[in-house]
């Protein structure tokens, strides 16, 4: 999910009060969404930890309806074992 | 109590259940319990009885495809990408596919609730134990995984608010979770509803089914299974004695009587009814409202 967010900021509005707008959602907010968006998608990795982990051969209990829920993270798994995979202390990669 | 008084007593229990391990006769008193009910209900059986036997491994086939295809559909990819293929391949290996796709077929023949009984020709003991201890675990997991989901969705919100954009999409995700709640609630509460279950559990008069039985018997009461008691099958003819039969009979008959006491002393009351060994194979309608009489003590025609 947190990777679709770059099509989405296209709708700010222009001009003089658009601006001030941007200027001031930089000033205030931008580190925090920053910070929002980084711990969301961990969550979302430690959501496919949780459902999907046997690809990474840590046996996951109830197989049969976890696959229910493959196609929707589909296109997050290759991060998402890139991430896994990466991180020196394991434990770090959960949270 | 009789078997026929338990069915008059509590018409509400649709969902009727035999246990029990391999080969002791769960398939003929489904078949003959079937027949009683249709009997007694004044239902034509040839049109409106139906047998259906869940077939596992063609349905885990089925539902990868499923899987297979909604990927495709989702992301117009042309093929499956090799980590994801492989990944389904390999599910059908996991443990508990196999109960869990035959429960899942069974929910999809309860919910559509086209009949007034269900009677379950349930897969030996350890499968359906093993089954019911899946679905508390499942119940656990998805307890967990929901709430992540639910916390991914504040966030998501929040984000949502700080870059001042419109609503967020519903979360898909969180709707096959819910989908899968719904449907582990369905399947455990189909073997666990005291109101609508009756589960039978068979024994033969051999110790070692006897002892087995009562083991099983208590793990089924720590998941809530309600159980109705127990038909003994197999019980051979003690007038056979007076004729002239040979030893190894005899001392079957002898082995039962020993066995059937341990029944008595175990079970008491909550045997049900003891149906004979019968000298031919249960086979055909004749043969099953034979086994059906006897069964319930009761004269069908």
């Amino acid at each position: 999910m947190a990777e679709k967010e770059p099509q989405k900021k296209k709708k700010k509005a222009g001009g003089i009060v658009g601006f001030f707008r941007d200027f001031t959602y930089g000033m205030a907010t931008h580190g925090m969404a920053r910070h929002a968006l980084k711990t969301r998608s961990s969550m979302e990795h430690l959501f496919i930890l949780i459902t999907m982990g046997d690809m990474l051969g840590i046996p996951i209990l109830p197989p049969y309806y976890s696959l229910r829920l493959l196609p929707h993270v589909v296109p997050q798994i290759t991060t998402w074992k890139r991430r896994m995979l990466r991180e020196k202390d394991f434990v770090d990669s959960m949270y | 109590m009789s078997l026929a008084e338990i069915f008059d007593k509590y018409p509400d229990r649709r969902y009727i259940m035999y246990g029990g391990k391999g080969g002791l006769g769960k398939t003929t008193f489904s078949a003959a319990t079937a027949y009683y009910l249709a009997k007694k209900g004044k239902i034509e059986i040839m049109p409106n009885l139906y047998a259906c036997e869940v077939d596992a491994d063609r349905r885990i086939e089925d539902y990868q495809q499923e899987i297979r295809q909604k990927i495709i559909d989702m992301y117009g990819m042309k093929k499956i990408p090799e980590e994801i293929e492989s990944y389904i391949k390999a599910s059908s290996a996991e443990p508990a596919m196999e109960e869990s796709a035959i429960f899942d077929a069974v929910v999809d023949i309860v919910v559509k609730g086209d009949f007034d009984y269900y009677i379950y020709d349930l897969v030996p003991l350890g499968h359906a134990l093993y089954y019911l201890s899946m679905a508390s675990i499942y119940d656990a997991w998805l307890e967990k995984i929901t709430t992540l989901r639910e916390q991914m969705r504040e966030y998501d919100q929040a984000i949502a608010t700080m870059q001042r954009e419109e609503e967020t999409q519903e979360d898909e995700i969180y709707k096959e979770l819910m989908y899968i709640k719904d449907r582990i609630g369905t399947s455990s509460k189909i073997m666990t509803d005291t109101k609508k279950t009756a589960f039978f559990f068979v024994v033969n008069p051999e110790e070692m089914t006897i002892v087995d039985t009562e083991k099983a018997a208590s793990l089924f009461a720590r998941y809530d299974v309600p159980l109705a008691g127990y038909v003994v099958n197999r019980v051979i003819n003690r007038d056979l004695l007076n004729e002239n039969i040979p030893a190894y009979l005899r001392n079957r008959i002898d082995m039962q009587a020993k066995a059937l006491d341990m029944i008595d002393r175990k079970l008491g009351t909550s045997v049900l009814s003891m149906v004979p060994e019968f000298d031919s194979e249960i086979k055909g309608l004749d043969t099953i409202r034979k086994l059906a009489e006897v069964m319930f003590e009761e004269k069908l025609s």
